[in-house]
């Protein structure tokens, strides 16, 4: 009924065109299945929870112009006009920006003096407004209040006493145990007691294998910068910035004011995740498109050179549908060894991918689903040619070609 | 003769228009993929200093943490101490050194309608400019007394002095940059080395810094840097700004020429005493290790080109073998179809030769139009690769002449071996058996 | 003219192994018309291909004009097959997508002449063969018998001196296959050697002379007009 053996027979009559397409179908899952676990690493990166409320905050970047300016005196103006502006929830001043790809580090341990095996954080120094201004959840503890701010020179040492983590952080540092009380040291003697901890907050840098480990302490240095966030009322953020630049330098001209949504700088860090994404989901479709194309072609001239066969194996009384399955049956074992080959390479460039070029590993799962894909890919490009086919007459048989 | 073939590819083409559609649109898309990011590719790996890349070394001491080694591919400080890069500076073996960092002033101009601005500034030694081959078009660069004193001086991009000054020679005017009066000794020409050479620490594809200012002016203006200053022993620094400078913090670039082999090697033995000398002084404490690279080995120790970026060149490369195999799988359609026809010539007094080449100016025709199109998507690739990446890969992101003639090479060389195979099997094929009565 | 001598020819498929031609030898004078026949399968068509040098033979001496013709390569096969020779097949084997003028062109644009010459050759032999008014037209706009004469127009173009004719009136009717025996007959009386396999006995009477071919061998000679001189075997 299959009539296997003699469709073997064909096909090994025709095998450069048929391995042809054998060969594009391997190329192809080889390709897309690699393709498919980068795009979903990706994906899932971009869509990392940040913490914070992305789509209410600006940013502000003030730069005094006077060599020796008081920021310290700015600051407290500053917010104190920030926060009473209409539509605006709360204000915070701090040495970054989140998710800007751009801030401090620091590492951290639990022991006095302790030079060893300690954890790298993110460290912000900001404000009591901060959980209020990026939309942080306080999970437990206490936020710091505005007797434990400390406002200094850049250049002078003091010592912090006191500051709020995020639950990853800890999760680290002291694994497994109530962090709040639990001191923190930078290298030296002088404990930072953590006094409270945030639910979540992916940081400055949303590349960093840290990201998600921050610290946040109580303190403002009178640098000739500084950055300010803004948060808005929710719809309102265009609103508000409007007036910001205007607002500021209204009370201080000394400064050059620059702002910016916090969801360009968001954009601008995943910018390049974003564009890994678009090209490769590009590319996959274009190939699956072009091997569809492909396909579709050869079946055609594959039905075409045969037309008379056809006609004849009609005549002689199969129906429409051995026809069309004769042709369906033959490209699934095209198809077959095309994916058959498209595995073992797709393992084989993972390898690599995964070695040279610090790409994730491809499991059994994503890899069945893309050889699904492309069976379905070669099996309907086939199939209105094979229907086609179908409808070859009978009498065809008895022309000469 | 090749008119005639030339004639004949074109008919053929027209008999078939979707299949020759399917074909020059699979080249083109091959073609037009791998040329977008291979263009990238190509753009990020351009070395702007290739014709000093001899003499010019990136020069990195290992004065890091002795209990943990700096996180990166060769385990040394991107950057240097202060306080070592004071040090080196004092070595007269090199021809021209240069010790430097990026950092921001507001910058106005007084008694005028410009509104204040800040402005990315480099603060560097006066070598800059000569190690670097930096042309300038007014003035020069500063003496070397303001490498070790204060001296307000500054040098221009040039858009900046189009911008303050509307192009002017404007040497001997003045500049406010926060609020401290600099006199302008130099304007310097376009110079865009993209990737920044100079700087890959702080984004690779960045535009060159707008003002130069001396490297002797750190204390009196308590310069800090606006790139990466990573430490690693927070609880020795002293007190004040002194404190920072003499830190174990590093955030100075350091490049040096060397002219020769000797030169080098009397500046590695230079290397070699200083760090064993601060040995003895207690620093240094891991083994003893720097490195010289010169500005190519740089682009890769920094990887320039990122792994995603050789992933995207390694993809559109495997795109294009597809849509290649696709071309040879369909030209082999076509031409077997077209079998008889070929084997009539052959009857009438057509050579293999003649035969094959029919068939591959058939295919190239293919190639050409192929490859023209490709160019054209590739044009498109590049403006969405730059609408992408928000403006963070316009210095990159286009397209010059080599590479217009790298992707018509590329569409012909593809099309040329998609028909390779097709043009020979049907060349080869015996023309009697086409011929039977059936 | 022409001269095989102990020609073999074998074709070798993956389990056996046919020999289409056995010790087969043959002269052709120049000027002459030999019709051959022989049962379907004898090897007919392989003794044409050889003699037109579309195939090789396996073994034997091929003399035409009395050039040892059997070593030569691909090259010189085919200048020598566009300039002395010329194909006529029982399928008529034009191209579809050319129309009849251009048909006409192909073995003239191998064989290198110029525009104006091919012009000229080609409306004097479609002329001859009376379709001049249809140069324009493609050839599935003919019947059966004017394909033909096309296809004998084109062989004609190259002024070949040797026509090899494969069951050239097979596919015709009985009247057509006669206006195509009397063009040919036309053209060998202006001194074309013609070599014509056919099934039709009354056409085979009608040449110089008529051999037989069962098995792969020529089988029976008989002379069956006044030669002056039979051909030997
Ligand atoms: N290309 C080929 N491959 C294998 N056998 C062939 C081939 N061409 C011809 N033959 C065999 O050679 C023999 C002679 O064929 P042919 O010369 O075509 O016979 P005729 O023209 O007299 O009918 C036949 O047995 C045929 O099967
Ligand atoms: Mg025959």
């Amino acid at each position: 009924m299959l009539e296997l053996q003699p469709m073997l027979s064909a096909l090994w009559r025709n095998k450069v065109p048929a391995l042809l397409i054998s060969l594009q179908l391997a190329l192809t899952l080889a390709i897309i299945s690699n393709i498919v676990i980068i795009i979903q690493e990706r994906i899932e990166k971009i869509g990392r929870p940040t913490g914070i409320a992305v789509e209410e905050i600006i940013a502000i970047n003030v730069m005094a112009i006077p060599q020796d300016y008081d920021m310290i005196g700015a600051i407290s103006a500053d917010m104190d006009l920030l926060r009473k502006l209409p539509l605006v929830k709360d204000a915070t001043v701090t040495n970054q920006v989140p998710l800007s790809q751009s801030g401090s580090a620091g590492t951290f341990y639990t022991q006095p003096n302790q030079k060893v095996g300690g954890e790298n954080s993110n460290r912000y120094n900001t404000d009591p407004n901060f959980i209020n201004t990026l939309g942080l959840k306080l999970v437990a503890g206490r936020n710091f209040t505005n007797t434990e701010m400390q406002y200094y020179d850049p250049s002078e040492i003091r010592d912090v006493n006191v500051a709020v983590i995020t639950q990853q952080f800890a999760e680290n540092i002291y694994p497994g145990q109530d962090p709040i009380g639990k001191p923190l040291y930078d290298g030296d003697s002088h404990p930072i007691e953590i006094i409270g901890v945030v639910e979540r907050h992916l940081g400055a840098w949303v590349d960093w294998s840290k990201a998600g480990n921050v610290a946040f302490f109580p303190i403002a240095r009178n640098t000739q910068d500084i950055n300010y966030l803004v948060r808005a009322e929710p719809g309102k953020r265009d609103e508000v910035l409007k007036t910001l630049v205007e607002k500021l330098s209204e009370r201080d001209p000394q400064r050059v004011i620059k702002t910016r949504i916090l969801s360009e700088y968001v954009a601008r860090s995943y910018a390049g995740d974003n564009l890994m994404v678009k090209v490769l989901s590009i590319v996959a479709a274009t190939l699956s498109f072009i091997v569809a194309l492909g396909i579709v072609g050869l079946t055609i001239f594959w039905i075409n050179q045969r037309a008379k066969q056809i006609g004849v194996k009609r005549a002689l009384g199969a129906t429409r549908s051995n026809i069309s399955r004769y042709f369906l049956v033959e490209n699934s074992l095209i198809a077959v060894t095309g994916i058959a080959l498209g595995s073992a390479a797709a393992l084989i460039v993972n390898q690599y991918m995964v070695r040279d070029y610090s790409q994730p590993v491809l499991t059994l799962v994503p890899l069945s689903i893309c050889a699904l894909l492309v069976l379905v890919v070669s099996l309907t490009a086939a199939l209105a040619p094979a229907l086609r086919a179908a409808n070859i007459s009978p009498a065809t048989a008895t022309r000469s070609v | 003769m090749i008119g005639y073939y030339i004639s004949l590819a074109l008919r053929s083409l027209r008999s078939t228009p979707i299949l020759s559609a399917l074909m020059v649109a699979a080249i083109a898309v091959g073609v037009g993929a791998s040329m977008t990011v291979l263009t990238l590719n190509y753009m990020m790996s351009q070395n702007a200093l290739e014709h000093k890349d001899d003499v010019l070394f990136a020069v990195q001491l290992d004065s890091w943490d002795v209990n943990k080694a700096y996180d990166n591919a060769n385990e040394i400080p991107w950057q240097l101490t202060y306080k070592d890069a004071q040090a080196l500076l004092r070595s007269d073996i090199p021809t021209h050194q240069v010790a430097m960092h990026r950092y921001g002033f507001t910058v106005e101009l007084e008694d005028s309608a410009i509104r204040p601005y800040t402005a990315d500034i480099r603060v560097t030694t006066r070598d800059f400019f000569s190690l670097f081959d930096v042309p300038f078009i007014y003035g020069g660069t500063w003496e070397k007394t303001a490498d070790g004193s204060p001296m307000q001086v500054v040098v221009l991009s040039k858009a900046t002095n189009e911008k303050l000054f509307s192009g002017e020679n404007s040497v001997g005017k003045t500049v406010v940059l926060n609020s401290q009066p600099f006199t302008v000794i130099g304007v310097i020409d376009t110079w865009e080395p993209s990737p920044k050479i100079y700087d890959v620490n702080n984004s690779s594809f960045a535009e060159v810094e707008s003002l130069f200012v001396p490297f002797g002016l750190h204390r009196k203006l308590e310069i800090y840097s606006w790139g990466n200053t990573n430490g690693w022993d927070s609880g020795e620094e002293g007190e004040g700004y002194e404190g920072f400078l003499q830190s174990e913090s590093v955030w100075i670039q350091f490049w040096v020429e060397l002219s020769d082999s000797e030169q080098k090697a009397g500046y590695e033995s230079f290397l070699t005493a200083y760090i064993q000398g601060q040995k003895d002084q207690g620093r240094f404490e891991r083994p003893l290790k720097f490195a010289l690279s010169k500005p190519s080995e740089w682009l890769v120790l920094n990887e320039v080109l990122s792994d995603d970026n050789r992933v995207l060149g390694w993809v559109s490369l495997a795109f294009l073998l597809v849509c290649v195999i696709n071309a040879v799988a369909l030209l082999l359609a076509k031409f077997l179809r077209k079998a008889p026809e070929a084997g009539v010539r052959r009857a009438l007094g057509a050579s293999r030769n003649a035969i094959f080449t029919q068939h591959l100016i058939e295919s190239s025709t293919i190639g050409i139009l192929g490859g023209i199109a490709g160019i054209l998507l590739a044009f498109m690739g590049i403006s969405g690769i730059r609408y992408l990446a928000m403006g963070q890969l316009d210095t990159v992101a286009r397209i010059d002449w080599v590479m217009v003639a790298a992707a018509i090479g590329l569409a012909l060389i593809a099309s040329l071996l998609a028909g390779l195979y097709p043009a020979w099997r049907i060349s080869r094929t015996n023309p009697s058996i086409y011929l039977k009565t059936q | 003219m022409l001269k095989m001598h102990n020609v073999r020819k074998s074709f070798r498929t993956d389990t056996i192994e046919t020999h289409a031609l056995r010790d087969f030898s043959l002269e052709v004078k120049e000027g002459e018309f030999v019709s051959v026949t022989g049962p379907s399968g004898s090897g007919k068509t392989t003794f044409l291909n050889i003699a037109g040098l579309l195939e090789t033979p396996t073994g034997g001496q091929y003399l035409l004009d009395s050039e040892d013709v059997s070593n030569l390569n691909d090259r010189q096969r085919s200048r020598l097959r566009n300039e002395k020779i010329g194909f006529i097949f029982q399928g008529f084997n034009l191209i579809p997508d050319l129309n009849l003028f251009d048909n006409i062109d192909v073995p003239l644009r191998y064989r290198g002449f110029n525009a104006k010459e091919r012009r000229k050759r080609i409306e004097k032999v479609l002329e001859q063969v009376g379709l001049s008014a249809r140069a324009k037209h493609l050839p599935a706009q003919l019947s059966g018998g004017q394909q033909q004469r096309v296809a004998i127009a084109r062989a004609l173009a190259g002024e070949p001196r040797f026509l090899l004719a494969d069951e050239p009136t097979g596919n015709l009717d009985s009247l057509m296959a006669r206006q195509v025996m009397e063009l040919l007959e036309f053209i060998n009386e202006w001194g074309t050697t013609i070599v014509m396999v056919t099934h039709d006995p009354e056409l085979a009477r009608r040449a110089h002379r008529n051999i037989q071919i069962v098995d792969g061998q020529v089988c029976d000679l008989r002379t069956l007009t006044e030669q002056p001189e039979a051909a030997t075997a």
